[in-house]
């Protein structure tokens, strides 16, 4: 239903700024605030989880102070129920706890990517035979599998990544599907099967460019499901062995920093989950908003159209008179 | 006294990154009793924001200036609450892709219904009643009143909304583009609706479309806008064999001609911005019969016969003769 | 006629559905290298004759494909699902209670949720881009990403001296099941405000982000502005064309995330030793209560898809325009 939209739309095409090239992921990281502030957030935990670990005063392991002290000039962040320095495994578990979130999205992106994209190529029975696998696994709480696959086949670093990374494709998985699927009809790709060319040819060079910027916008929101649920399963005391943020929060629990009055040893962690989760909703959000803009105008609001009054007219005649 | 009359309306936009949009340039035409009038243009040259002004539906980023008046009574001065009660009752609308103008899940006779209730024109079951005979007046059985939009066809939803339109007896209604993507059995009904509405209820109708042969058959005049402007407003016959503006006749001879004697002539360019004020005549850039002043002046719009206005330097005395020799070569 | 066939067609999904999960779960706990998982009648200080009925029951020292049969007959037939090696005493019962438990505590903390997020969704679209959408729509994201037990462990710093942290122990099995004097019920709705709150924190963020999401997508809809152009004034418009489309997604999401939030009350049900499935799933890892675990994570399974099964026919109530 045509409304005044396209009308400005028109007047203001000559104004549209062309894009400046580069994928539209750079693209949107470039023009969007809200990206910035996330690439912002995650690269500082990132450049600490790398850097940190050759910076940290004390070791993440061995006690150096009392337990549970005050953050001071020698405990920037206090310690913990151990007496370990609370900075310093802050920046090991980091290091731990971005390895698994960034792994384990990477599982899901691989898995996930690799099935929408059969499925939404092949269409037919692989289709609908895969999506029926997804939504049964959809239907299982992750939280428990996880639990449950952790228990029976040990805790290990790798054993963590899979099993997070096995349980989220299945967004994954939809999302590319359902843009493999129009892409698949699109003009160019229905003109490449014509001139013969493979299966293997077409979904290389055509449909993977095109799917990558929404296949990187899911995978940045599956990172921070993934560090998310690496702190559940430590909680669970079913998490990677060593040092996480994970582990840290539920070490404090354990030792009832809570009621310690030892908030030094749990808000740092829970606050850099926060942190970076929020990070990478910020930039995966605006790399999706930019893929699929909805030009969403809403016909009702509390300001209405206005009726020039005669006192404008006269102002902009006294103005024109003036100037 | 005509039963719509607009007196220079404008209309300005808001823009997102600053500046203003003006829309709607002073726009003046009337409407009678029974008359269908026909209103074209191009896409973006302010017919729809026209109709949306008439209605008072535009957004907040909107300013109007100028009159509307429905049998001699002003709706526009007073802004949307003034103008709140005249619609639907006054002047209704048949927008654009009406196919989704209908809440799906709602059925089509209790919106019909809705206006009626609200209005007060009636209620309970007579508006029921009521419902189902606008329903028929459209050609659709009035059992279909309990039925979701989604089980009607295309045609068949757009006369739905033609009826919802006519729900408290309005004097106007406003058609924006009210057969675009049906097919030609179904707009040839639809059409032959619109006529006949005029003459049985006396309504006035005012027709929006980018379709010069649909304006040709169910019109009797017609206002052709350009940029936001007025560029010339006749009955249909006489802006197809003798176009006072450079623009109609290029406009009638774009037109695919159905005995395929005509060339198809596109318009070379693109309409001028509107952001910006404006010197001289707007379609000076296109225009196949410019000369010095119309890039300084801009044209009035000037009765050049009866019931005939035209905003072109070529009207005038001394240059007459371009005129003719223009029209007597565009037309077939 | 279509719309019974889309009910039957829910109906057979969920059926198939809990098939699925059922036999899952076998193959987890059975079928899988791990003996000490496989054995159910390893009850540790089981009676002999405890240890016979089960083997007898579940087929133990038959072939795999024998138990499957017969781990389907006990569980839909005789509603068994065998012994918890903590206390010997049947899952079945245990979990049922547990469940209840937590069905409370997930309901409270859900309402809040969805009034909290329907309020400020609905708030935040109506003012778009203005300082309350702003502020709004940052804090549910804030929310959203700090970690569940995170902010448990937050409120019992900022509130321990106030509202009782844990101390519901199994006695709370009773909890519905009447007999409850007026001050066990405060006793339970005061143990309960802490856990409650903490999953209402954790979940309004995302309920707002859809309320706004789907009352913006329906302002800009068509039959609101021919609802306009009808002279329809605002507030019957929201509340009579917009609301009741944007309900339809709204309701699905909540319906959907039930299920769901059964499972993610663990980490809150950890936190405030709470008495539920959760709570029941961390003690069986602890102990390594293997039919506790299973019997758990199949309960939550189901809820799931019931809740999922219960969504669907919402939403099938709600829009007439499914057919299929």
């Amino acid at each position: 239903m045509k409304t005044v939209e396209p009308a400005i739309a028109e007047g203001t095409a000559l104004e549209a700024r062309p894009s400046k090239g580069g994928s539209p992921v750079v693209q949107v990281l470039r023009e969007r605030k809200s990206a910035l502030l996330g690439l912002f957030i995650v690269g500082f935990f990132v450049l600490v989880a790398v850097i940190g670990p050759s910076l940290a005063p004390y070791s993440p392991n061995v006690p150096s102070g009392p337990v549970y002290a005050a953050p001071s000039a020698h405990h920037v962040l206090g310690t913990d129920g151990s007496g370990v320095d609370v900075l310093s495994e802050m920046m090991y578990g980091g290091r731990t706890s971005l390895i698994v979130g960034f792994a384990a999205a990477l599982v899901a992106m691989i898995v996930g990517g690799g099935i929408g994209v059969l499925a939404g190529y092949s269409g037919g029975a692989t289709d609908v035979g895969l999506m029926r696998m997804t939504d049964y696994f959809l239907v299982i709480p992750d939280l428990v599998l996880m639990i449950v696959i952790a228990t029976v086949f040990g805790p290990s670093l790798s054993h963590v990544i899979l099993v997070i990374g096995l349980l989220l494709w299945t967004t994954t998985a939809r999302i590319v599907r359902s843009q493999v699927k129009s892409i698949r009809e699109r003009v160019y790709v229905r003109r490449a099967r014509s001139l013969g060319a493979s299966h293997r040819r077409i979904v290389v060079q055509h449909i993977l460019p095109q799917v990558a910027p929404l296949l990187i916008a899911t995978t940045v929101l599956t990172i921070a499901y993934a560090i998310f649920d690496e702190s559940a399963l430590a909680f669970l005391g079913v998490g990677v062995p060593g040092i996480s943020w994970g582990t840290m929060l539920e070490h404090a629990f354990e030792r009832t920093a809570m009621t310690e009055g030892a908030w030094w040893a749990f808000v740092p962690p829970g606050l850099a989950i926060g942190l970076v989760v929020i990070g990478c909703y910020l930039m995966g959000q605006a790399i999706e908003d930019a893929l699929n803009p909805r030009l969403r105008v809403a016909h009702l609001s509390i300001r209405t159209w206005r009726v020039r009054s005669p006192q404008t007219v006269t102002d902009e005649l006294a103005k024109d008179e003036a100037g | 006294m005509s039963l719509l009359a607009v007196r220079d309306l404008h209309v300005w936009f808001d823009l997102p990154h600053g500046g203003r949009l003006h829309a709607v340039q002073g726009i003046t035409f009337e409407v009678e009793v029974g008359e269908r009038l026909g209103l074209v243009g191009e896409s973006g040259c302010g017919k729809t924001t026209a109709l949306l002004a008439l209605m008072g539906l535009l957004p907040p980023s909107a300013e109007v200036e100028g009159e509307v008046l429905i049998d001699g009574i002003e709706i526009l001065r007073g802004g949307e609450d003034a103008m709140r009660p005249h619609r639907w009752t006054d002047i209704a609308m048949v927008f654009q892709g009406a196919m989704n103008a209908l809440n799906p899940v709602k059925t089509v006779g209790s919106q019909i219904v809705e206006p009626m209730e609200f209005h007060g024109t009636a209620t309970g079951a007579a508006a029921k009643r009521e419902a189902g005979d606008l329903l028929q007046l459209v050609g659709i059985p009035a059992s279909a009143a309990d039925r979701y939009p989604h089980e009607f066809s295309g045609g068949m939803r757009q006369r739905a909304a033609i009826a919802m339109a006519l729900a408290c007896e309005p004097k106007v209604l406003l058609a924006d583009e009210p057969t675009t993507a049906l097919d030609v059995m179904v707009q040839a009904q639809i059409l032959q609706l619109l006529v006949s509405l005029t003459h049985d209820l006396g309504l006035a109708v005012m027709l929006v479309t980018h379709d010069l042969p649909l304006v040709t058959q169910v019109c009797e005049r017609a206002v052709v806008m350009y940029a936001g402007r007025t560029a010339e407003s006749a009955p249909v016959d006489t802006l197809f064999h003798d176009p006072r503006h450079p623009y109609t006749r290029l406009l009638f001879a774009a037109t695919p001609d159905l005995t395929g004697d005509s060339e198809v002539v596109s318009i070379p360019g693109a309409p001028p911005r509107l952001d910006r004020p404006l010197v001289g005549c707007p379609f000076a850039s296109r225009c196949d019969r410019t000369f010095d002043r119309c890039r300084v002046d801009t044209p009035e719009l000037v009765m050049v016969a009866a019931r005939h206005q035209a905003a072109c330097h070529l009207n005038d005395a001394e240059h007459a003769h371009e005129m003719d020799a223009a029209t007597g070569g565009g037309a077939s | 006629m279509h719309r019974a066939d889309y009910v039957i067609k829910r109906i057979a999904f969920a059926l198939i559905t809990v098939f699925v999960a059922i036999t899952i779960n076998f193959i987890l706990f059975r079928a899988l290298p791990g003996s000490a998982v496989s054995n159910f009648s390893r009850a540790p200080h089981a009676s002999p004759e405890l240890r016979a009925t089960l083997t007898h029951e579940f087929g133990l020292d038959q072939p795999l494909w024998k138990q499957y049969v017969l781990y389907l007959d006990q569980l839909i037939v005789h509603r068994n699902m065998g012994v918890s090696f903590a206390d010997n005493q049947p899952v079945t019962t245990e979990l049922a209670g547990k469940l209840k438990n937590t069905l409370g505590m997930v309901f409270v903390g859900t309402l809040f949720a969805i009034v909290i997020g329907i309020v400020t969704g609905f708030v935040s679209a109506w003012r778009r881009s203005g300082v309350v959408d702003h502020v709004s729509t940052n804090t549910a994201i804030v929310f959203y990403a700090l970690p569940t037990q995170f902010i448990g462990m937050m409120l019992i710093f900022l509130f321990a001296k106030y509202l009782p942290t844990a101390g519901m122990r199994n006695e709370v099995n009773t909890f519905f099941s009447g007999g409850s004097t007026w001050s066990s019920i405060k006793d339970i709705g005061l143990h309960m405000m802490l856990p409650a709150i903490t999953l209402a924190l954790t979940l309004f963020g995302e309920y707002t982000l859809v309320v706004r999401s789907a009352m913006l997508e329906t302002l800009g809809e068509d039959y609101v502005l021919t609802a306009r152009a009808k002279g329809l004034p605002q507030r019957r418009i929201v509340v009579s064309h917009a609301l009741r489309n944007a309900m339809l997604p709204i309701v699905t999401l909540v319906a959907l995330s039930l299920g769901f939030i059964v499972a993610g009350a663990i980490l809150v049900e950890i936190v405030f030793s709470w008495p539920g499935i959760g709570q029941a799933v961390y003690e069986a890892v602890a102990t390594r209560d293997y039919p506790m675990l299973q019997g758990a994570f199949l309960v939550l399974t189901l809820s799931v898809v019931f809740f999922n099964f219960i969504a669907d026919l919402l939403y099938f109530k709600l829009d007439p325009r499914i057919t299929e």
